[in-house]
């Protein structure tokens, strides 16, 4: 079964995994959600602007994991979760461009997408200063505003290889496309957040650097 | 000495590094419930799709039949593959809430008029 297959394929029967190797698995699974966790939250809020949706998506991306996906080897969790969340993104938006459409047909206000406050949803601040701390949400904002702005495809390409660390392969299997069509999404977005950020590197960045 | 490249590419994922590194308590104690709910699923007995998909599938289909050939009078006016899949959305378990918000924002339609009558 190919992984397009896989990834949509529906469990008919089955029964619950019991003694050593059921608590091995669930160990296993446990580490790798909770390694993978916080990243795919980030990505998922920078691909819909919302945290709270996200939460939602990366939770039902794991229970989706878990329930279908939880007998195959460890390294094809990462993919097929990545590939689960994407789903999970593109069902999002899809929805929200119905939700737009049926508010206009009852003559209501379209939600606006750029309602979304970045510094405001920045989490508790870890006892910098408050202009470094400030200077370092500022280049949150403008990262995540450039990334959420890029093509959907560019998109995942761009955050499962660069924030994720997903390679060619494993992208690709997240994304349900060939290596090529990676390699050229992830380089089209590379290029255009160089350019986009010029303006913001290297002194305001790499001005991190010495501090991590 | 770096590349230019790779200095962007290591400050970039330092900025994305810092902001998961900086997430709050509550959202780290939310995903962490949504961890164990998902892991709790491997002591569920998996559910028995096959017996009652297909009868939801056709209830479904035909429901959307009579939807979309209530309103059609020509084949011109046949509703787009867009406004199918409109209709899937619409169907689907996710569309309760936002339904609920239509209802929300019709009473307050009808509270804003009782009140410029009054």
């Amino acid at each position: 079964m190919d992984v397009s297959t896989a990834v949509f394929a529906v469990s008919c029967s089955g029964t619950p995994m019991t003694g050593t190797r059921a608590l091995q698995k669930e160990r296993q699974l446990n580490q790798f959600l909770a390694e993978v966790e916080r990243r795919a939250l980030r990505i998922a809020e920078i691909g819909i602007r919302d945290r709270d949706d996200a939460l939602d998506l990366v939770q039902d991306a794991m229970i989706k994991l878990v329930r279908s996906y939880s007998e195959r080897s460890r390294e094809e969790w990462a993919p097929l979760f990545y590939r689960i969340l994407q789903n999970g993104v593109r069902d999002w938006h899809r929805r929200q461009a119905v939700r737009n459409r049926v508010m206009v047909w009852f003559g209501k206000k379209p939600s606006d997408d750029n309602d979304y406050d970045a510094v405001a949803a920045a989490p508790d601040p870890m006892g910098r200063a408050p202009e470094e701390e400030l200077s370092n949400n500022e280049a949150m904002e403008r990262l995540e505003i450039a990334v959420h702005e890029l093509p959907a495809r560019q998109r995942e390409a761009f955050m499962l290889r660069m924030f994720e660390g997903l390679d060619v392969a494993g992208t690709a299997l997240a994304m349900g496309c060939s290596a090529g069509s990676v390699k050229t999404h992830y380089s089209r977005a590379v290029h255009t957040l160089r350019e986009q950020l010029e303006d913001y590197r290297p002194e305001q960045l790499g001005s991190w650097e010495g501090k991590r | 000495m770096n590349k230019p490249d790779d200095t962007f590419d290591r400050q970039v994922k330092a900025i994305f590094d810092e902001s998961v590194d900086k997430l709050d308590a509550a959202t780290l104690s939310r995903l962490n419930r949504g961890r164990h709910e998902a892991l709790a699923e491997l002591q569920r007995p998996r559910r028995q799709w096959s017996h009652w998909m297909p009868a939801t599938g056709v209830a479904a289909a035909v429901l959307v039949a009579v939807m979309l050939l209530q309103n059609s009078t020509t084949v011109d006016d046949f509703p787009d593959a867009a406004n199918v899949t409109d209709m899937e959305i619409l169907l689907g378990e996710d569309s309760i809430e936002m339904l609920e918000e239509l209802e929300f924002f019709s009473w307050i339609d009808t509270a804003d008029m009782d009140s410029d009558v009054g």
